[in-house]
């Protein structure tokens, strides 16, 4: 077994095809891993075929330096919103077979980020939203500034104040608090 | 020891491995037989109810209490953590409530998970989550409760992806462990600063010896948990998410039992809470935008199991409400009543659902007090227990706390909120008892309607006469810790069912809208906002993951290596040496003016510097 792994890669180093520490890869057969930004339209064309996709539907991510090579641009859209009729290979996944996946696929996925168009925009969404937590945070400011009780008074004692119980002399004649009017 | 003792600690621990039995049978490779669930897990529950009667009654009777410590776990200097039981007011009367509650259920999903070939699997994770809860109300110190807390979490993640080829009900499961994770930020904060700075665990330790401290920090803490736990508002969208679970699963978990471990927890911690007035503003401001947020959600829905859902979230508002107001003890008698009407409530949802071939859509039922009559009138019942019909269950306990709203010295707005959500709470109930029960049926004629099995109409029946009598039997056998206010002038004491018929007239005014020609559609913007939950998950559930992932996939497979490949080697050196060579390279252009600028400048440097 590996002596047919030596072989390939004797075989395709022999080749030329590809130069570099690429070629002492086992899976490096013509252009199985990320190749360079496609420049031409022989690039592009090959690019396309490679990830199954249209010519005219194949757009490379930009080259910043990242490194994205020549994977495609597919739209931002996720799994959720694709349409949950019809008969794709993968039901659960609303995918097909072979299909060529978003870079970001593992965030597309239906437990994760939703795209699907919502009944009011975004910016609407967000006003509405945070405007309603502010408001009921600013009246909780002003109910906290104004609160709501029951009239109260202070506390009255029977007995004259309580002038025994509170430890007042049984001898001295206690002053005569009326805790009422009529 | 004495007998009475003896009896009670033993009855309650007996209780508890009456339970354990048929989870420890499941653990052999010996197969079960089919009726497995019906013969020993129902029974087991059942006969649990029994035995538990007993405690119940000794306390009643003579108002019995007791901690048992069974078994030292671990030692260290400073902390130390015994497998400790606490058998009192609260969990003595919430474990009979729970276990007759469950066996319920659990008698109903017999008949709803009929058709399920995993039957045996579902029961057992029932009766799981079953041993967890009681282990989490029955903690005697933060260890154990935390151990029940996070089982409770685990069930209530397997149960609402039971049928998770569904991918909705997984991204539901999803949503409920990671919104109670955040709320376990708020608890292990909590248990970290009580050990560090009480030294304990055990709850009487704790209330002695936290009396001179300032406990706003883990008092913040488990008001984190509860909301969590317990959906409050910012952490709520896992409970109506939750839905996606079989009903028996909504019943026992999402409305009595799981959903009120976070309003059980600040019960528990309310000897801390007593003196900390930040704790309880928040506590009662949480509350009161809670019940009144989810209220207003409830109003719009269309699924039967979501309106219950929302009525759920509001009333545990309710219950947060109570606890900012110090009356720990009301939101656990509004615990016990809500326990009741709730569970019957998803049961009849869940015949219905079942009755109607899985339709769980109101605008497509209709009819059902003729077809279905008994569920239609457990229905009915419930909805009134709900809305605080007088003399019903949750009268009781709901007037009580509306009462104590009034005549407490409260913040004004969250007062006007909680009668606000209590007119609301009238309305959805009679918006599901029209769409439901009455009008002419909106389904298909052959509808497999049959309500005639004694596995749907004795739970119901049980749960009915909690319903009717539950509030009632508690209200008369219990001694209240805190006196209530009894003086209050008639529009206070009869605000809560003044606001409710209030709600209930408008309620009917608007279904008798639904025959005339008056307005094509309603207001548009509350409309949308009340449907779409507020936006909260629309914006919440997919800004943040995407900033997270999005960046997280960045960094990983772009960013790092290009940092330290590019941007801190070649190309920081050519972004660093290109201005000053340019700058140099612009001096010298053979300009004599430049020069001889340069020459005079240094010079007066050098005059400059010789100079001092």
């Amino acid at each position: 077994m590996a002596g047919v792994g030596f072989q390939r890669w004797v075989r395709t180093l022999s080749k030329g095809k590809i130069s570099g520490i690429s070629g002492l890869l086992p899976a490096c057969r013509s252009g199985e891993i990320l190749t360079y930004f496609p420049i031409n339209i022989g690039e592009i064309a090959a690019a396309a075929k490679k990830y199954n996709i249209r010519v005219e539907d194949y757009k490379p991510i930009a080259d910043n330096g990242e490194g994205y090579g020549d994977y495609p641009q597919l739209p931002d859209r996720s799994q959720q919103d694709r349409d949950p009729a019809y008969q794709w290979d993968h039901p659960d996944l609303r995918r097909n077979w072979n299909e060529p996946m978003h870079w970001d696929f593992d965030m597309f996925i239906r437990n994760r980020v939703d795209t699907s168009p919502t009944v009011v925009p975004w910016s609407t969404m967000c006003k509405q939203l945070f405007g309603f937590v502010g408001f009921m945070l600013f009246m909780f400011y002003l109910g906290d500034k104004f609160p709501a009780y029951q009239p109260v008074g202070p506390k009255q004692f029977p007995y004259n104040n309580l002038h025994l119980e509170r430890g007042g002399s049984p001898d001295v004649e206690p002053e005569e608090v009326k805790n009422y009017e009529i | 020891m004495h007998p009475t003792t003896l009896m009670y600690t033993s009855s309650l621990l007996l209780m508890f491995a009456v339970l354990l039995y048929p989870l420890l049978v499941t653990f052999t490779s010996l197969p079960l037989n089919n009726d497995w669930a019906s013969s020993h897990a129902k029974t087991a529950v059942k006969s649990a109810f029994l035995i538990s009667l007993a405690p119940l009654s000794l306390f009643l009777s003579t108002g019995m209490e007791a901690v048992t410590s069974s078994w030292t776990w671990m030692v260290t200097t400073t902390l130390d953590i015994t497998l400790s039981f606490k058998f009192d007011h609260y969990s003595i009367i919430f474990i009979p409530i729970a276990l007759y509650v469950t066996w319920s259920i659990l008698e109903f999903a017999t008949w709803y998970m009929h058709s399920d070939p995993l039957m045996n699997r579902f029961f057992k994770y029932l009766l799981t989550f079953l041993v967890a809860m009681l282990i989490l109300v029955s903690a005697n110190n933060l260890f154990q409760l935390f151990i029940g807390w996070e089982g409770v979490g685990i069930m209530s993640f397997l149960l609402i992806g039971w049928w998770h080829g569904r991918a909705d009900a997984n991204t539901a499961a999803l949503q409920a462990v990671l919104y109670n994770r955040v709320g376990d930020i708020g608890l292990i904060l909590g248990m970290a600063w009580l050990a560090t700075n009480v030294n304990s665990w055990d709850i009487q330790q704790m209330f002695i010896l936290s009396k001179n401290l300032d406990m706003t920090l883990p008092l913040l803490g488990l008001i984190l948990a509860a909301t969590g736990k317990s959906a409050q508002f910012g952490l709520h969208p896992w409970l109506p998410a939750a839905m996606e679970g079989p009903t028996p699963v909504s019943a026992l978990l999402h409305s009595s039992t799981m959903v009120v471990a976070g309003i059980f927890l600040l019960i528990r911690m309310s000897p801390l809470m007593e003196n900390n007035q930040t704790a309880l503003t928040l506590c009662l401001c949480l509350g009161a935008l809670t019940t009144m947020f989810t209220a207003t959600c409830a109003l719009t829905q269309n699924d039967i199991k979501k309106i219950v859902a929302f009525s759920t979230s509001s009333q545990l508002g309710l219950m947060m409400v109570t606890i900012g107001l110090n009356q720990p003890q009301l939101a656990f008698l509004h615990i016990c009543t809500h326990a009741f009407f709730k569970a019957m409530l998803f049961l009849c949802s869940g015949s219905v659902i079942h009755s109607l071939n899985d339709e769980q859509d109101i605008r497509k039922m209709g009819g059902l007090h003729h077809l279905a009559p008994f569920t239609s009138s457990c229905l009915t019942v419930g909805s009134l227990a709900l809305t605080g019909t007088p003399f019903l269950a949750g009268f009781f306990s709901k007037d009580a706390i509306i009462e104590a709203l009034n005549t407490s010295h409260v913040n004004a707005w969250a007062l006007t909120l909680t009668l606000i959500a209590t007119s609301f709470t009238a309305i959805y109930s009679l918006r599901v008892i029209f769409f439901v029960t009455m009008g002419t049926p909106r389904f298909l004629p052959l509808s497999p309607i049959n309500e005639n099995n004694p596995a749907v109409i004795n739970p119901l029946k049980r749960l009915a006469w909690g319903s009717i009598f539950g509030g009632l039997l508690v209200m008369l056998n219990i001694n209240l810790f805190k006196t209530p206010v009894l003086t209050m002038p008639a529009e206070l004491k009869l605000a809560a069912l003044a606001v409710s018929i209030l709600g209930l007239l408008t309620a009917l005014e608007l279904a008798t809208l639904t025959s005339k020609q008056f307005k094509v559609t309603p207001l548009r913007t509350p409309h949308h906002f009340s449907t779409s939950l507020g936006f909260i998950p629309a914006i919440i559930h997919r800004q943040i993951p995407q900033l997270t992932l999005l960046l997280g996939q960045k960094i990983a497979s772009q960013m790092v290596d290009q940092t330290w490949l590019e941007k801190t080697g070649p190309k920081a050196i050519a972004n660093a040496t290109t201005p000053l060579a340019s700058a140099t390279s612009n001096m010298q252009q053979g300009l004599i003016k430049t020069y001889l600028t340069l020459f005079l400048m240094t010079l007066v440097l050098v005059t400059l510097i010789s100079a001092t």
